[in-house]
Protein backbone atom coordinates (compact mmCIF):
# COMPACT_ATOMS: atom_id res chain seq x y z
CA UNK A 1 0.00 0.00 0.00
CA UNK A 2 2.67 2.57 0.93
CA UNK A 3 4.70 1.15 -1.65
CA UNK A 4 1.98 2.07 -4.04
CA UNK A 5 1.44 5.51 -2.55
CA UNK A 6 5.29 5.99 -3.07
CA UNK A 7 4.42 4.99 -6.53
CA UNK A 8 1.70 7.21 -7.27
CA UNK A 9 4.34 10.24 -6.14
CA UNK A 10 6.73 9.27 -8.36
CA UNK A 11 4.46 10.03 -11.53
CA UNK A 12 3.10 13.27 -9.77
CA UNK A 13 3.98 15.88 -12.11
CA UNK A 14 7.28 18.04 -11.23
CA UNK A 15 5.56 21.18 -9.67
CA UNK A 16 3.34 19.48 -8.01
CA UNK A 17 5.85 17.39 -6.45
CA UNK A 18 8.61 20.91 -5.20
CA UNK A 19 4.93 22.12 -4.02
CA UNK A 20 4.59 19.55 -1.93
CA UNK A 21 8.66 19.92 -0.39
CA UNK A 22 7.77 23.35 -0.16
CA UNK A 23 5.09 22.72 1.77
CA UNK A 24 6.36 20.49 4.45
CA UNK A 25 9.45 22.48 4.76
CA UNK A 26 7.47 25.64 5.48
CA UNK A 27 5.66 23.52 7.87
CA UNK A 28 8.56 22.50 10.09
CA UNK A 29 9.88 25.62 9.84
CA UNK A 30 6.82 26.80 11.21
CA UNK A 31 6.93 24.46 13.97
CA UNK A 32 10.42 25.56 14.66
CA UNK A 33 9.30 29.05 14.73
CA UNK A 34 6.22 28.44 17.25
CA UNK A 35 8.65 26.11 19.82
CA UNK A 36 11.58 28.65 19.71
CA UNK A 37 9.03 31.19 20.45
CA UNK A 38 7.78 29.13 23.52
CA UNK A 39 11.39 27.87 24.83
CA UNK A 40 12.21 31.77 24.53
CA UNK A 41 9.31 32.62 26.83
CA UNK A 42 9.59 29.29 28.97
CA UNK A 43 13.47 30.49 29.90
CA UNK A 44 12.20 34.21 30.19
CA UNK A 45 10.15 32.99 32.84
CA UNK A 46 12.59 30.40 34.45
CA UNK A 47 14.93 33.35 34.57
CA UNK A 48 12.30 35.71 35.52
CA UNK A 49 10.75 33.61 38.83
CA UNK A 50 14.96 32.97 39.24
CA UNK A 51 15.74 36.22 39.64
CA UNK A 52 12.69 37.30 42.37
CA UNK A 53 13.70 34.21 43.94
CA UNK A 54 17.94 35.63 43.92
CA UNK A 55 16.78 39.06 44.90
CA UNK A 56 14.48 37.96 48.00
CA UNK A 57 17.46 35.84 48.84
CA UNK A 58 19.82 38.85 48.17
CA UNK A 59 17.94 41.48 50.24
CA UNK A 60 17.91 38.85 53.15
CA UNK A 61 21.09 37.45 53.56
CA UNK A 62 22.08 41.71 53.28
CA UNK A 63 19.58 42.51 55.85
CA UNK A 64 21.45 39.99 58.25
CA UNK A 65 24.90 41.18 57.08
CA UNK A 66 23.80 44.98 58.13
CA UNK A 67 21.42 44.60 61.07
CA UNK A 68 21.79 41.31 62.55
CA UNK A 69 24.42 41.66 65.35
CA UNK A 70 24.51 37.48 66.08
CA UNK A 71 25.68 37.37 61.98
CA UNK A 72 29.04 35.72 61.25
CA UNK A 73 30.10 37.74 58.46
CA UNK A 74 33.00 36.65 57.28
CA UNK A 75 31.61 32.89 57.11
CA UNK A 76 28.34 33.62 55.94
CA UNK A 77 29.71 35.68 53.42
CA UNK A 78 32.18 33.18 52.20
CA UNK A 79 29.21 30.89 51.97
CA UNK A 80 27.19 32.95 50.28
CA UNK A 81 29.68 33.36 47.61
CA UNK A 82 30.27 30.16 46.98
CA UNK A 83 26.50 28.61 46.64
CA UNK A 84 24.51 31.70 45.54
CA UNK A 85 27.03 33.91 43.13
CA UNK A 86 27.65 31.36 40.50
CA UNK A 87 26.72 33.27 37.00
CA UNK A 88 27.52 36.04 35.71
CA UNK A 89 23.86 36.97 35.86
CA UNK A 90 23.78 36.31 39.58
CA UNK A 91 26.40 38.65 40.16
CA UNK A 92 24.68 41.03 37.55
CA UNK A 93 22.01 40.90 40.03
CA UNK A 94 23.76 41.06 43.04
CA UNK A 95 25.13 44.76 42.55
CA UNK A 96 22.14 45.64 41.39
CA UNK A 97 20.74 45.09 44.96
CA UNK A 98 23.65 46.58 45.89
CA UNK A 99 23.03 49.99 44.13
CA UNK A 100 19.48 49.96 45.19
CA UNK A 101 20.62 49.45 49.08
CA UNK A 102 22.89 52.52 48.27
CA UNK A 103 20.14 55.13 46.73
CA UNK A 104 17.98 53.96 49.93
CA UNK A 105 20.37 53.78 53.16
CA UNK A 106 23.14 55.50 54.32
CA UNK A 107 25.30 56.06 57.41
CA UNK A 108 26.86 53.21 59.33
CA UNK A 109 24.92 50.84 56.74
CA UNK A 110 26.27 52.47 53.46
CA UNK A 111 29.94 50.94 55.42
CA UNK A 112 28.49 47.48 55.44
CA UNK A 113 27.18 47.91 51.45
CA UNK A 114 30.46 48.61 51.02
CA UNK A 115 31.88 45.36 52.64
CA UNK A 116 29.60 43.68 50.91
CA UNK A 117 30.63 44.68 48.01
CA UNK A 118 34.04 44.03 48.33
CA UNK A 119 33.40 40.63 50.43
CA UNK A 120 30.88 38.94 47.08
CA UNK A 121 33.78 39.65 45.15
CA UNK A 122 31.38 42.65 43.01
CA UNK A 123 34.89 44.86 42.97
CA UNK A 124 36.60 42.17 41.29
CA UNK A 125 33.49 41.17 38.50
CA UNK A 126 32.83 44.67 37.62
CA UNK A 127 37.21 45.58 37.32
CA UNK A 128 37.02 42.12 35.00
CA UNK A 129 34.23 43.99 32.87
CA UNK A 130 35.95 47.49 32.84
CA UNK A 131 38.92 45.03 30.79
CA UNK A 132 36.38 43.73 28.62
CA UNK A 133 36.04 44.90 24.59
CA UNK A 134 31.83 45.04 24.95
CA UNK A 135 31.01 49.10 25.66
CA UNK A 136 27.62 48.40 27.36
CA UNK A 137 30.04 46.55 30.39
CA UNK A 138 32.62 49.27 30.69
CA UNK A 139 29.14 51.73 30.97
CA UNK A 140 27.46 49.48 33.57
CA UNK A 141 30.76 49.30 35.72
CA UNK A 142 31.35 52.70 35.81
CA UNK A 143 28.11 53.70 36.93
CA UNK A 144 28.32 50.78 39.69
CA UNK A 145 31.42 52.55 40.81
CA UNK A 146 30.42 55.94 40.75
CA UNK A 147 27.32 56.15 42.41
CA UNK A 148 29.10 53.45 45.31
CA UNK A 149 32.56 56.01 45.38
CA UNK A 150 34.65 53.35 45.04
CA UNK A 151 37.63 54.34 43.35
CA UNK A 152 39.54 51.85 41.16
CA UNK A 153 42.65 52.24 39.23
CA UNK A 154 42.92 55.47 37.61
CA UNK A 155 44.82 53.56 34.10
CA UNK A 156 41.39 51.66 33.89
CA UNK A 157 39.11 54.90 34.04
CA UNK A 158 41.85 57.54 32.12
CA UNK A 159 41.51 55.81 28.37
CA UNK A 160 37.46 55.11 28.56
CA UNK A 161 37.26 58.91 28.96
CA UNK A 162 38.53 58.81 25.08
CA UNK A 163 35.72 56.43 24.07
CA UNK A 164 34.06 56.35 21.02
CA UNK A 165 30.74 55.28 22.92
CA UNK A 166 29.20 58.50 24.54
CA UNK A 167 27.56 56.35 26.80
CA UNK A 168 30.83 55.53 28.45
CA UNK A 169 32.63 58.82 27.95
CA UNK A 170 29.71 59.89 29.60
CA UNK A 171 29.95 57.62 32.75
CA UNK A 172 33.87 58.01 32.60
CA UNK A 173 32.88 61.52 33.69
CA UNK A 174 30.47 60.38 36.15
CA UNK A 175 32.84 58.23 37.72
CA UNK A 176 35.24 61.11 38.27
CA UNK A 177 33.11 63.36 39.56
CA UNK A 178 31.88 61.20 42.33
CA UNK A 179 34.98 60.07 43.10
CA UNK A 180 37.66 62.17 42.80
CA UNK A 181 39.09 64.04 45.91
CA UNK A 182 41.51 66.60 44.40
CA UNK A 183 39.99 67.68 41.08
CA UNK A 184 37.08 66.29 40.10
CA UNK A 185 37.50 67.52 36.38
CA UNK A 186 40.81 66.66 35.99
CA UNK A 187 39.25 64.71 33.07
CA UNK A 188 39.15 67.26 30.93
CA UNK A 189 43.05 67.50 30.29
CA UNK A 190 42.51 64.26 28.74
CA UNK A 191 39.51 64.85 26.39
CA UNK A 192 39.92 64.89 22.71
CA UNK A 193 36.70 65.08 21.70
CA UNK A 194 34.12 68.23 22.15
CA UNK A 195 31.97 68.13 25.16
CA UNK A 196 27.52 67.58 24.48
CA UNK A 197 25.82 70.63 25.94
CA UNK A 198 24.02 67.63 27.98
CA UNK A 199 27.55 66.98 29.06
CA UNK A 200 28.45 70.23 29.97
CA UNK A 201 24.78 70.52 31.81
CA UNK A 202 25.42 67.17 33.51
CA UNK A 203 28.91 68.54 35.18
CA UNK A 204 27.24 71.70 35.91
CA UNK A 205 25.16 70.23 37.54
CA UNK A 206 26.98 67.76 39.52
CA UNK A 207 29.35 70.29 40.50
CA UNK A 208 26.20 72.00 42.35
CA UNK A 209 24.78 68.72 43.84
CA UNK A 210 27.44 66.70 44.29
CA UNK A 211 29.06 69.17 47.29
CA UNK A 212 32.40 68.85 45.11
CA UNK A 213 35.18 71.53 45.71
CA UNK A 214 34.88 73.58 42.57
CA UNK A 215 38.09 73.74 40.69
CA UNK A 216 39.48 77.11 39.11
CA UNK A 217 38.15 77.23 35.01
CA UNK A 218 41.71 78.99 34.18
CA UNK A 219 42.93 75.60 33.52
CA UNK A 220 41.26 74.67 30.55
CA UNK A 221 41.27 78.23 28.96
CA UNK A 222 43.92 77.05 26.51
CA UNK A 223 42.04 73.53 25.93
CA UNK A 224 42.24 72.04 22.36
CA UNK A 225 38.40 71.66 22.40
CA UNK A 226 36.19 74.72 21.77
CA UNK A 227 33.27 72.92 23.57
CA UNK A 228 35.54 72.51 26.88
CA UNK A 229 36.66 76.12 26.56
CA UNK A 230 32.85 77.52 26.32
CA UNK A 231 32.01 75.35 29.17
CA UNK A 232 34.72 76.74 31.64
CA UNK A 233 33.12 80.45 30.07
CA UNK A 234 29.88 79.26 31.46
CA UNK A 235 31.36 78.27 34.73
CA UNK A 236 33.16 81.02 35.67
CA UNK A 237 29.73 82.98 35.63
CA UNK A 238 28.10 80.42 37.42
CA UNK A 239 30.44 80.15 40.27
CA UNK A 240 31.75 83.57 40.04
CA UNK A 241 35.62 83.57 39.61
CA UNK A 242 36.08 86.97 38.89
CA UNK A 243 39.97 86.28 38.45
CA UNK A 244 39.15 84.86 35.45
CA UNK A 245 37.91 87.75 34.31
CA UNK A 246 40.71 88.60 31.97
CA UNK A 247 40.75 85.33 30.43
CA UNK A 248 36.60 86.12 29.09
CA UNK A 249 38.54 89.25 27.75
CA UNK A 250 41.31 86.97 25.49
CA UNK A 251 38.86 84.64 25.35
CA UNK A 252 37.18 87.43 23.10
CA UNK A 253 40.13 87.16 20.50
CA UNK A 254 39.53 83.71 20.20
CA UNK A 255 39.89 82.02 16.44
CA UNK A 256 36.56 80.09 17.46
CA UNK A 257 33.52 82.25 16.87
CA UNK A 258 31.28 80.56 19.65
CA UNK A 259 34.16 80.64 21.81
CA UNK A 260 33.68 84.48 21.45
CA UNK A 261 30.16 84.24 21.58
CA UNK A 262 30.04 82.53 25.25
CA UNK A 263 32.88 85.34 26.13
CA UNK A 264 30.73 88.01 25.03
CA UNK A 265 27.82 86.72 27.18
CA UNK A 266 29.49 85.57 30.25
CA UNK A 267 31.44 89.29 30.48
CA UNK A 268 27.59 90.85 30.36
CA UNK A 269 26.45 88.58 32.57
CA UNK A 270 29.39 89.16 34.92
CA UNK A 271 28.85 93.35 33.61
CA UNK A 272 32.76 93.72 32.91
CA UNK A 273 32.40 97.63 31.31
CA UNK A 274 36.20 97.38 30.58
CA UNK A 275 35.70 94.58 27.89
CA UNK A 276 33.22 96.66 25.67
CA UNK A 277 36.20 98.58 23.66
CA UNK A 278 37.39 95.06 22.26
CA UNK A 279 34.27 94.22 21.72
CA UNK A 280 33.32 97.26 19.63
CA UNK A 281 36.88 96.89 17.96
CA UNK A 282 35.62 93.50 17.10
CA UNK A 283 32.29 94.35 16.23
CA UNK A 284 32.47 94.91 11.90
CA UNK A 285 34.35 91.67 12.04
CA UNK A 286 32.36 89.01 13.79
CA UNK A 287 29.85 86.72 12.78
CA UNK A 288 26.21 88.21 12.80
CA UNK A 289 25.26 86.20 16.04
CA UNK A 290 28.19 87.39 17.96
CA UNK A 291 27.15 91.50 16.63
CA UNK A 292 23.85 90.60 18.15
CA UNK A 293 25.37 89.46 21.28
CA UNK A 294 27.97 92.59 21.55
CA UNK A 295 24.60 94.79 21.02
CA UNK A 296 22.77 92.92 23.87
CA UNK A 297 26.50 93.54 25.96
CA UNK A 298 26.12 97.24 25.50
CA UNK A 299 22.49 97.38 26.20
CA UNK A 300 23.12 95.59 29.76
CA UNK A 301 26.56 97.05 30.32
CA UNK A 302 27.28 99.95 28.19
CA UNK A 303 26.02 103.31 26.67
CA UNK A 304 24.36 104.83 24.01
CA UNK A 305 27.73 106.54 22.53
CA UNK A 306 28.90 103.13 22.28
CA UNK A 307 25.59 102.26 20.86
CA UNK A 308 25.91 104.56 18.22
CA UNK A 309 29.80 104.21 17.03
CA UNK A 310 28.17 100.17 16.17
CA UNK A 311 25.85 101.75 13.54
CA UNK A 312 28.06 102.44 10.46
CA UNK A 313 29.40 98.86 10.62
CA UNK A 314 25.50 97.38 10.73
CA UNK A 315 24.96 96.62 6.73
CA UNK A 316 21.43 97.57 5.19
CA UNK A 317 21.37 93.92 4.37
CA UNK A 318 21.52 92.94 7.60
CA UNK A 319 18.40 93.43 8.42
CA UNK A 320 17.82 91.17 11.63
CA UNK A 321 20.25 92.98 13.73
CA UNK A 322 19.27 96.46 12.70
CA UNK A 323 15.91 95.21 14.31
CA UNK A 324 17.84 94.31 17.59
CA UNK A 325 19.56 97.55 17.05
CA UNK A 326 16.58 99.62 17.16
CA UNK A 327 15.24 97.01 20.12
CA UNK A 328 18.70 98.33 22.28
CA UNK A 329 18.16 101.88 21.37
CA UNK A 330 14.64 102.17 22.22
CA UNK A 331 15.64 100.29 25.74
CA UNK A 332 17.90 103.71 25.76
CA UNK A 333 15.15 105.71 25.72
CA UNK A 334 17.43 108.17 23.50
CA UNK A 335 16.18 110.06 19.66
CA UNK A 336 18.88 107.48 17.90
CA UNK A 337 18.98 108.49 14.21
CA UNK A 338 17.78 105.32 13.09
CA UNK A 339 16.74 106.84 9.55
CA UNK A 340 20.17 107.23 8.56
CA UNK A 341 21.05 103.45 9.83
CA UNK A 342 18.15 101.42 8.74
CA UNK A 343 17.03 100.71 5.14
CA UNK A 344 13.21 101.03 5.40
CA UNK A 345 12.40 100.07 1.80
CA UNK A 346 13.56 95.90 2.57
CA UNK A 347 12.67 96.03 6.02
CA UNK A 348 10.02 93.24 7.02
CA UNK A 349 6.54 94.29 7.27
CA UNK A 350 6.36 91.84 10.12
CA UNK A 351 7.01 94.53 12.73
CA UNK A 352 4.34 96.97 12.06
CA UNK A 353 5.86 98.82 15.50
CA UNK A 354 9.08 98.50 14.43
CA UNK A 355 7.79 100.79 11.33
CA UNK A 356 5.69 103.02 13.94
CA UNK A 357 8.81 104.01 15.65
CA UNK A 358 10.96 104.40 12.10
CA UNK A 359 8.40 106.63 10.82
CA UNK A 360 7.86 108.76 14.07
CA UNK A 361 11.76 109.04 14.61
CA UNK A 362 11.91 110.44 10.09
CA UNK A 363 8.90 112.57 11.23
CA UNK A 364 10.94 113.75 14.03
CA UNK A 365 14.14 114.46 12.74
CA UNK B 1 3.01 44.00 75.33
CA UNK B 2 5.29 44.22 71.39
CA UNK B 3 4.14 47.89 69.80
CA UNK B 4 2.36 47.25 66.36
CA UNK B 5 3.81 49.11 63.48
CA UNK B 6 2.18 49.65 59.87
CA UNK B 7 4.80 50.37 57.00
CA UNK B 8 3.20 51.59 54.29
CA UNK B 9 6.24 51.00 51.62
CA UNK B 10 6.23 49.78 48.15
CA UNK B 11 9.37 49.57 47.31
CA UNK B 12 10.77 45.50 48.12
CA UNK B 13 14.20 46.11 49.32
CA UNK B 14 12.70 49.22 51.82
CA UNK B 15 9.71 47.04 53.03
CA UNK B 16 12.35 43.90 53.74
CA UNK B 17 15.18 46.37 55.36
CA UNK B 18 11.79 48.48 57.48
CA UNK B 19 10.89 44.95 58.67
CA UNK B 20 13.85 42.81 59.52
CA UNK B 21 15.31 45.98 61.81
CA UNK B 22 12.43 46.98 62.82
CA UNK B 23 11.64 43.56 64.42
CA UNK B 24 15.20 42.87 65.50
CA UNK B 25 14.34 46.16 67.80
CA UNK B 26 11.40 44.42 69.40
CA UNK B 27 8.03 45.51 66.96
CA UNK B 28 5.07 43.62 65.33
CA UNK B 29 5.59 44.75 61.91
CA UNK B 30 2.58 44.81 59.14
CA UNK B 31 3.06 45.74 55.59
CA UNK B 32 0.93 47.30 53.09
CA UNK B 33 2.21 47.37 50.21
CA UNK B 34 -0.29 50.69 48.62
CA UNK B 35 -3.07 52.99 50.49
CA UNK B 36 -6.18 50.75 49.69
CA UNK B 37 -4.46 47.73 51.77
CA UNK B 38 -2.87 50.03 54.46
CA UNK B 39 -6.66 51.60 54.50
CA UNK B 40 -7.85 48.19 54.75
CA UNK B 41 -5.55 47.04 57.70
CA UNK B 42 -6.25 50.51 59.87
CA UNK B 43 -10.00 49.11 59.70
CA UNK B 44 -9.40 45.68 61.09
CA UNK B 45 -6.43 45.78 63.48
CA UNK B 46 -5.13 48.17 65.86
CA UNK B 47 -1.17 49.74 64.92
CA UNK B 48 0.25 52.26 68.03
CA UNK B 49 2.54 53.79 65.09
CA UNK B 50 2.49 54.49 60.88
CA UNK B 51 5.53 54.69 58.70
CA UNK B 52 5.07 55.85 55.36
CA UNK B 53 6.16 56.90 52.18
CA UNK B 54 4.34 59.44 50.23
CA UNK B 55 4.61 58.20 46.63
CA UNK B 56 2.33 55.44 46.67
CA UNK B 57 -0.08 53.15 44.00
CA UNK B 58 -3.45 54.29 44.22
CA UNK B 59 -4.00 56.48 46.97
CA UNK B 60 -1.03 59.32 47.89
CA UNK B 61 0.64 59.64 51.31
CA UNK B 62 -0.77 62.79 51.52
CA UNK B 63 -4.38 61.35 51.55
CA UNK B 64 -3.43 58.19 53.26
CA UNK B 65 -2.14 60.62 56.43
CA UNK B 66 -5.51 62.81 56.05
CA UNK B 67 -7.18 59.89 56.57
CA UNK B 68 -5.62 58.23 59.14
CA UNK B 69 -5.34 62.04 60.92
CA UNK B 70 -9.11 62.06 60.68
CA UNK B 71 -9.97 58.13 61.57
CA UNK B 72 -7.39 57.88 63.97
CA UNK B 73 -5.94 60.72 65.35
CA UNK B 74 -4.29 58.97 68.28
CA UNK B 75 -1.97 57.36 65.94
CA UNK B 76 1.32 58.57 64.99
CA UNK B 77 2.46 59.08 61.76
CA UNK B 78 6.30 58.95 60.40
CA UNK B 79 6.72 59.64 56.71
CA UNK B 80 9.68 58.07 54.96
CA UNK B 81 10.36 59.35 51.86
CA UNK B 82 12.86 60.79 49.15
CA UNK B 83 11.31 64.16 48.61
CA UNK B 84 13.79 66.62 50.13
CA UNK B 85 11.06 69.71 48.83
CA UNK B 86 10.16 72.05 51.73
CA UNK B 87 6.64 72.16 50.58
CA UNK B 88 5.97 69.28 50.66
CA UNK B 89 7.86 68.48 53.90
CA UNK B 90 6.06 71.76 55.50
CA UNK B 91 2.15 69.77 53.97
CA UNK B 92 3.43 66.71 55.73
CA UNK B 93 3.55 68.82 58.86
CA UNK B 94 0.18 70.81 57.91
CA UNK B 95 -1.55 67.26 57.77
CA UNK B 96 -0.40 66.49 61.08
CA UNK B 97 2.47 63.54 60.72
CA UNK B 98 4.79 63.42 63.97
CA UNK B 99 8.10 62.99 62.43
CA UNK B 100 9.70 63.28 58.27
CA UNK B 101 12.46 60.76 57.75
CA UNK B 102 14.10 61.44 54.40
CA UNK B 103 15.46 58.52 51.88
CA UNK B 104 18.57 57.92 52.21
CA UNK B 105 17.73 56.57 55.33
CA UNK B 106 19.75 55.29 58.42
CA UNK B 107 18.16 52.53 59.69
CA UNK B 108 19.81 53.20 63.18
CA UNK B 109 18.52 56.73 63.37
CA UNK B 110 15.16 55.76 61.91
CA UNK B 111 14.92 53.11 65.18
CA UNK B 112 15.82 56.22 67.11
CA UNK B 113 13.12 58.52 65.81
CA UNK B 114 10.56 55.58 66.13
CA UNK B 115 11.40 54.90 69.41
CA UNK B 116 11.17 58.35 70.99
CA UNK B 117 7.82 58.75 68.66
CA UNK B 118 6.37 55.88 70.69
CA UNK B 119 7.50 57.17 73.83
CA UNK B 120 5.48 60.02 73.36
CA UNK B 121 2.10 58.00 73.01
Amino acid sequence: MQLNSLNELENWPYILKVNLILSIFFLILTFLFVGLVIALRILKNRREAHRAKFDAKLIDFFNHFMFDDDFEKAPELGDFKFNHLRSSYDHKLAIKQVLIFDENLKGESSAALRELFYGLGLYTFLVGDLKKKAWFKKARALYAFSRLGISVPQELVLPLIKSKKAEVRQQAMLYFLNTSKENPLSFLDELDVELSLWQQVFIENSLVNFDLEVPDFARWFNHDKSSVVIFCAKMVVSFNQFQNIPLLIDALDHTDAAVREQAINSLKIMEVPDALQLMSANFPYESPSNKRAILYAIKKIGTVKDLRTLAGYIHKEEENLQIDYYKVASGFDSEIPVHKLLNLDTITQDWPDYQNYAQRLLQGA
Amino acid sequence: MKSKILVIEDNPMVVKSLEFKLKKDGYEVVVAQDGRTAMKLLGETHFDLILTDLMLPFISGNEIIEFIKTEYPLIPVIVLSTSTQEDIITEAFTLGVDDFITKPFSPNELSLRVKRTLAKV
